[in-house]
């Protein structure tokens, strides 16, 4: 017997006593349990077995001290507001903020974090990790370490840039079609469900095999953003100018104008690859949105508040802006998380298939692909950049359980 | 009727909290209650008093977001607060039932009637199915449900509300209970179908020598059912006696207060001898989209600075009126004028200074108010948007229209409305008209979700207001205590059509048109024998529905009344 082992016991041991003798039942069974598992467990695996479970615990206690503490860091920093929502924020939403902060920064200062360049070689391929690698080399000999924290800054925000698309079509999709009812909704609705009717890996690899070749150059991508910018603008229009022919015509002149720039800016910031992947993205996944977004506020117009906003002879996009968006943004920030997340694993998995993001830009996605067949030889390294995809899409799972919990309203 | 004089429910030092801003707060604050067997007691107080909570509590549950912090609950010399939940869960459906205030929406609309009912008894093994079943058609047969054999077998939307809340009483009588507490059962109900469900909750209540807890805030109500009547307010008891010293002796302040509530009455203004009328709905035929005719004919006058109240029950056509002339539903036929002109039919074709002309007051105050909009830009906007107020303009005329309705205007400026009661959310809502400068306001069922003493309030600030502003009211209720404090002229509506009109002095003087005797009639009044009285003049199977139908169509006053 090793101290340790006889260290493990006495832990587990005095634990479930002191639980027990304080009446924590919940603590107590979880402790002694362990403690009956890990006799068994001792027998049959050793002791490294039982090191296995210590480092789990361990690790476990490590994030939950953690997600405390930057809940608390939260609170101390937030207004007072804020301050009394956090307090209600479970340790799971907590570590998954700060998963989220620490991506987030890893992106946006991931020139400066990352010691190496994105596709700079250094050393030979697949080299083990060293005090200059923190977690050693790809297939081409460029540091993994830079290469994970150029990549958060890569598919994340592709990712973001897919659910804001989506969301800003699906959503303003489906507070007219709930606000203003009729022929509109049908048109709409009926052709989200075409939409919907096709798999959404198989619509993306359709659309990505006729846009990726020869179409994806700065034109046709130009072309593709301010088509879709004056779409969801036409949205805009329809509901600011309602029945005024001159609103209209001065609507249609401003988006005109704003789908351009805009169009013009994304171009600046993504390459025209990774423009149409946005697109797609938009596209695939706009109905879901859309879908949602009617219910909510198809709950929202049916009350009193909204026949007296219209009585008053208020214009649609009051009623949207004022009376129903105040009232379904918690449903809708959850959905967006929930979105981010499907966006994201889409995107990593196109990047997988080799149709995403194109080297040598660095990728969650396809870097697990570049070092797939290391996995045969029983080393780690494709699995961390996978670790860093499950990670991210738990994390902001955690944050958007505790949006939804408290969205729907229940108490303690 | 002599009663067992058992102690059945001893609650002592009962102190119940609320979580709210991060901390308990003591929403009842030290209640002591002692019901004997088959005693039925009465709790009464204005929401916010801890009726419910109390009531709840009876059966040893706390609602999510509130505990049991002291005290103790004792049922049949069971300690309910120390007991186990699944101790506490036994005597629930068995030995404590609960008839909830909207039955529409406690009976699962996914099965029928019958299975819901013998649930109970299946689960604790009192009775086999088809037992239970009989046994379900037996109460429904006492509780005088029509087609007793036969409406256990249809979905909860397939009856009415009042024989919902009956089928609920039957239900929760399914295994004979020692304690039914019923939490506001008629609330919802209109006066005449009130009055079906409650003699046969007297009566059943009777029979089986049950303990019942009722809660309402209807003083007439309680004064029938009760044999004792406790008074709350605020989480704390003001005075318990029995149901006749409570009426004819109150020692409190409060309690005399609640007593004195259905004083208030506003002069009654007549007509100008010539003149156009405000608004003149002139042989208005309205349907909604592919249903029947919902109004037949209707026609009436509203002439400035005056009151006309539109009675009649649920489903009679009152709020379709009220649509009608705001342009929510066109009409099929007839028109609505305003100061001699047509209206146009929709309100989307109307200008902005017609629709500020019309506004409204709705009567659940809950979905009248953007809960996420401050009370600034709600009473704001209309002002902002037909006057174009902007800024310190806007301010200045926002804490007048505050100050109008009684409320500090610092303290309320950046609320949001679920921070409000009930009475105040009015107010507000009262205010949101007003800030239009209408000259007519359209009020529906304004003071029916509110407690007596706040109603009141509400009703003697739109008399006020009338008074400065000129204003006309349309005043939809089917309340009557209402329309004598308020109204100027009475329409009764029955099917969709005006069955009686005139001012209200000779409204509530016979002879009346039947319909109109019948309303005024089912309206409880303070007299604990009313109900007894009433049922022993009408008999007990000629009330609710069954009254209405009896009607003589060829009865004068309903063949010429309104000739």
């Amino acid at each position: 017997m090793s101290v340790f082992v006889i260290l493990y016991y006495t832990l587990l041991l005095g634990a479930s006593c002191l639980a027990a003798y304080f009446n924590k039942r919940a603590a107590f069974l979880l402790l002694f349990s362990l403690t009956l598992v890990s006799f068994v467990l001792g027998i049959i695996g050793g002791v490294a077995a039982l090191r296995i479970v210590a480092i789990a615990a361990g690790l476990l206690a490590l994030s939950a001290m953690v997600a405390y503490a930057f809940r608390e860091f939260l609170i101390v920093i937030a207004s007072q507001n804020m301050a009394k929502e956090l307090r209600t924020a479970p340790l799971t939403a907590a570590f998954g903020m700060f998963v989220i902060f620490t991506v987030a920064i890893a992106g946006i200062f991931a020139p400066f974090i990352a010691p190496f360049g994105e596709a700079q070689v250094i050393s030979s391929a697949f080299a083990p990790a060293d005090e200059n690698m923190l977690l050693g080399a790809d297939q081409l000999g460029r540091d993994m370490f830079s290469r994970l924290v150029y990549g958060a800054r890569n598919t994340v925000a592709l990712a973001l840039m897919g659910t804001v698309l989506a969301f800003t079509l699906g959503a303003l999709a489906g507070l007219l079609a709930a606000t203003s009812g009729g022929w509109f909704d049908q048109v709409i609705a009926r052709t989200s469900d075409v939409i919907m009717s096709i798999p959404s890996l198989i619509f993306a690899l359709l659309m990505l095999s006729i846009f990726g070749g020869e179409l994806a150059n700065d034109t046709t991508s130009f072309y593709l953003l301010t088509g879709f910018a004056i779409l969801t603008g036409l949205l805009v229009v329809s509901a600011v100018s309602e029945r005024s022919v001159i609103g209209w015509l001065i609507g249609i002149t401003v988006l005109v104008g704003v789908a351009v720039v805009f169009a013009g800016a994304m171009l600046i910031i993504f390459n025209p690859s990774e423009i149409i992947l946005v697109l797609v993205v938009a596209v695939i996944y706009s109905p879901r949105v859309f879908r949602l977004t009617r219910a909510v506020a198809g709950n929202v117009v049916v009350m009193d508040y909204i026949e007296a906003a219209k009585l008053r002879g208020e214009r649609t996009w009051y009623l949207i802006r004022r009376e129903i968006l105040p009232n379904s943004t918690a449903p809708l920030v959850a959905e967006f998380g929930l979105e981010f997340c499907f966006v994201f694993l889409l995107i990593a998995g196109l990047s997988f298939l080799g149709l995403g993001i194109q080297p040598p830009t660095a990728d969650w996605g396809s870097m697990v692909r570049e070092n797939a067949t290391l996995i045969s030889f029983g080393d780690i390294t494709p699995l961390i950049p996978a670790a860093a995809i499950a990670l991210l899409t738990v994390a902001v799972n955690f944050v958007v359980d505790w949006m939804l919990y408290r969205s729907s309203g229940l108490k303690v | 009727m002599t009663k067992k004089k058992e102690v059945l429910l001893k609650i002592r030092d009962l102190k119940i909290q609320g979580y709210s801003d991060e901390t308990w707060i003591d929403i009842i604050k030290g209640v002591d209650l002692t019901l004997h067997r088959g005693e039925v007691m009465g709790l009464i107080g204005e929401s916010g008093a801890g009726k419910s909570t109390i009531g709840a509590a009876c059966m040893g549950y706390a609602r999510d977001g509130t505990r049991i912090s002291e005290g103790s609950i004792e049922f049949d010399g069971m300690e309910l607060t120390t007991a186990s939940e699944s101790e506490r869960r036994a005597l629930r459906g068995s030995r404590i039932a609960y008839v909830a205030q909207s039955a529409a929406a406690s009976f699962n609309p996914a099965h029928k009637i019958i299975d819901q009912h013998t649930e109970a008894p299946l689960q604790y093994r009192l009775k086999k199915r088809l037992e239970a079943q009989e046994d379900a058609m037996d109460l429904y047969e006492r509780l005088r449900l029509p087609n007793p054999q036969e409406i256990g077998f249809r979905y909860p939307h397939q009856v009415s509300g009042g024989q919902l809340q009956r089928a609920m009483t039957a239900m929760a009588m399914a295994c004979r209970p020692d304690l039914i507490i019923f939490d506001e059962p008629t609330t919802a109900l209109d006066v005449t179908t009130q009055i079906e469900v409650l003699a046969a909750i007297r009566d059943i209540v009777e029979q089986f020598n049950t303990a019942a807890i009722y809660i309402t805030h209807d003083l007439a109500v309680v004064a029938q059912m009760a044999d004792t009547i406790k008074v709350l307010l605020k989480g704390e008891e003001v005075e318990e006696a029995s149901t006749k010293e409570m009426l004819d002796n109150p020692k409190e302040d409060y309690t005399k207060s609640l007593w004195a509530v259905r004083s208030f009455e506003s002069p009654q203004r007549y007509r100008p001898k010539d003149g156009v009328p405000l608004i003149s709905v002139r042989n208005v035929d309205a349907a909604y989209t592919g249903g029947e005719k919902v109004l037949d004919d209707v026609s009436f006058d509203i002439y400035e600075g005056m009151t006309v109240a539109v009675v009649g029950e649920s489903g009679s056509g009152k709020s379709t009126t009220a649509r009608v002339i705001t342009g929510l539903l066109p009409p099929m036929k007839g028109e609505v004028l305003f100061k001699g002109k047509p209206f146009p039919a929709s309100y989307r074709d109307r200008t902005k200074d017609q629709l500020r002309q019309c506004q409204m007051i709705y009567q659940m105050a809950d979905t009248a108010l953007n809960p996420k909009v401050r009370i600034s830009e709600i009473i704001g906007r209309p002002a902002a948007f037909y006057s174009g107020l902007k800024g310190v303009a806007l301010k200045n005329r926002v804490d007048e229209l505050l100050d109008l309705i009684e409320l500090e205007p610092s303290q309320y400026y950046n609320r949001y409305p679920p921070e409000l009661s009930g009475g105040q959310k009015q107010r507000i809502g009262i205010a949101r008209a007003l800030a239009a400068e209408p000259t007519f306001i359209v009020c529906d069922e304004v003071t029916s979700a509110l407690d007596q003493l706040v109603a009141e309030g509400i009703l003697r600030l739109l008399d006020r207001l009338q008074n400065e502003m000129n204003l006309a009211y349309m005043f939809i209720t089917h309340d009557l205590a209402t329309v004598r404090s308020i109204a100027d002229e009475v329409v009764v509506m029955q099917h969709g059509k005006v069955v009686e009109q005139g001012p209200k002095d000779e409204m509530f003087k016979p002879p009346h048109h039947p319909y109109t005797d019948l309303l005024l009639s089912s309206v409880p009044e303070m007299d604990p024998n009313w109900l007894t009285t009433l049922l022993e003049e009408r008999g007990v199977d000629n009330v609710g529905d069954a009254a209405s139908a009896r009607i003589d169509p060829n009865d004068p006053k309903v063949t010429g009344a309104n000739a």
